[in-house]
């Protein structure tokens, strides 16, 4: 391997699409190419065996990130209100995989992926953090930009920019121009 | 035949030769958050050079600092960092609210930010500007010793605010 630069090409690669539609027959909700990147879509109760497949047996071992989307206003339908996405890197081919997992709208829960990538601690702390997604098996899910006594998720559509009077109750506020 | 008096002594009261001192050796403790930092940063070093006015010690420990320099946007969170950083500052202290963040909130409206330092802080010179250039800066230091030179802070309302607290 070396220091070389490896671009990955979808005809040479790992065939990691066709590894993943074997192995989830029926389970992917899509799957799809993005440019070099390859995309799945699955519901949130696939989510933790994708994850695992790609990460023990196709190699996907580097979480590059972890995100949410709040789908409430999006143009085109989708299969749930949130989509929590996963971007992966295969070290060894360079080849990118994105897992979004969707989520359903009252209770929005979703396994960890912490065991799988520690990586994704904090990640899935600010996820939940502003979307409010509860990953059942976290070590520590607590807010971890927002102030601790903060009560909504701000990135949930709908949520006025200003705030919900957070501003004028903050405890410091209170103290200080109450 | 009168006393005459020597050309080389000055008489002065203690307090204003000690303000004076004070004025020419500001320790700034600078509160750099957000791209205001950066011109901050370029008001002291070598080319607009704060320490021409006696700034140039830059004290990343409240303790040692008389001069509390906020540039950038705070949040709800940080607010009571700052503030702790404020309290554990010695009097006599001064503070400058540098940009349009940290002294309105600027173009940030939103849940998360702190609408102006100095509901919290007693500001002693705001500085316009998105950011503001270096020369606003040193503007800004020369009013605040002018403060220190006439003994003047804006210190007073804060405490009395903060002991009701």
């Amino acid at each position: 391997m070396g220091n070389a630069l490896i671009v990955f090409d979808p005809t040479t690669g790992p065939p990691i699409a066709q590894r993943v539609q074997a192995q989830f027959e029926g389970r992917l909700l899509r799957g799809y190419q993005e440019g070099l990147q390859q995309g799945f879509d699955v519901t949130a109760e696939v989510a933790p065996s994708l994850l695992a497949f790609l990460r023990n047996d196709l190699g996907c071992t580097c979480l590059v990130d972890l995100t949410a989307v709040d789908y409430a206003k999006y143009p085109e339908a989708q299969p749930a209100r949130f989509g929590v996405i996963y971007i992966l890197l295969c070290p060894e081919t360079g080849a990118r995989v994105k897992v979004r997992a969707f989520v359903a709208d009252s209770a929005p829960r979703l396994a960890t992926a912490v065991p799988l990538f520690a990586g994704a601690d904090w990640a899935e702390r600010e996820v939940f953090d502003f979307f409010g997604i509860v990953f059942e098996g976290h070590p520590n899910l607590k807010r971890i930009l927002l102030p601790d006594g903060y009560r909504d998720h701000p990135l949930r559509k709908g949520y006025p920019l200003r705030g919900k009077g957070e501003r004028a109750d903050f405890e410091v506020y209170r103290a200080f121009t109450g | 035949m009168a006393v005459e008096k020597p050309f080389d002594i000055t008489t002065t009261t203690l307090e204003s030769a000690i303000n004076w001192a004070r004025s020419n050796s500001m320790w700034p403790m600078p509160f750099g958050v957000a791209c205001c930092a950066i011109e901050m940063m370029a008001a002291l070093m070598s080319k607009y050079d704060a320490s021409r006015f006696g700034s140039e010690v830059l004290k990343f420990s409240p303790r040692q600092s008389d001069l509390l320099i906020v540039s950038g946007r705070i949040s709800l969170k940080m607010m009571p960092v700052l503030m702790r950083i404020w309290e554990q500052m010695p009097e006599p202290k001064w503070c400058i609210s540098m940009g349009a963040c940290a002294s309105s909130g600027g173009v940030f409206d939103t849940y998360a930010l702190i609408q102006g330092i100095d509901q919290f802080l007693p500001v002693d010179a705001y500085i316009p500007g998105c950011p503001p250039r270096p020369e606003a800066f040193i503007e800004a230091l020369m009013v605040v010793q002018e403060k220190a030179r006439e003994g003047k802070a804006s210190t007073q309302a804060y405490t009395e605010k903060a002991q009701q607290v």
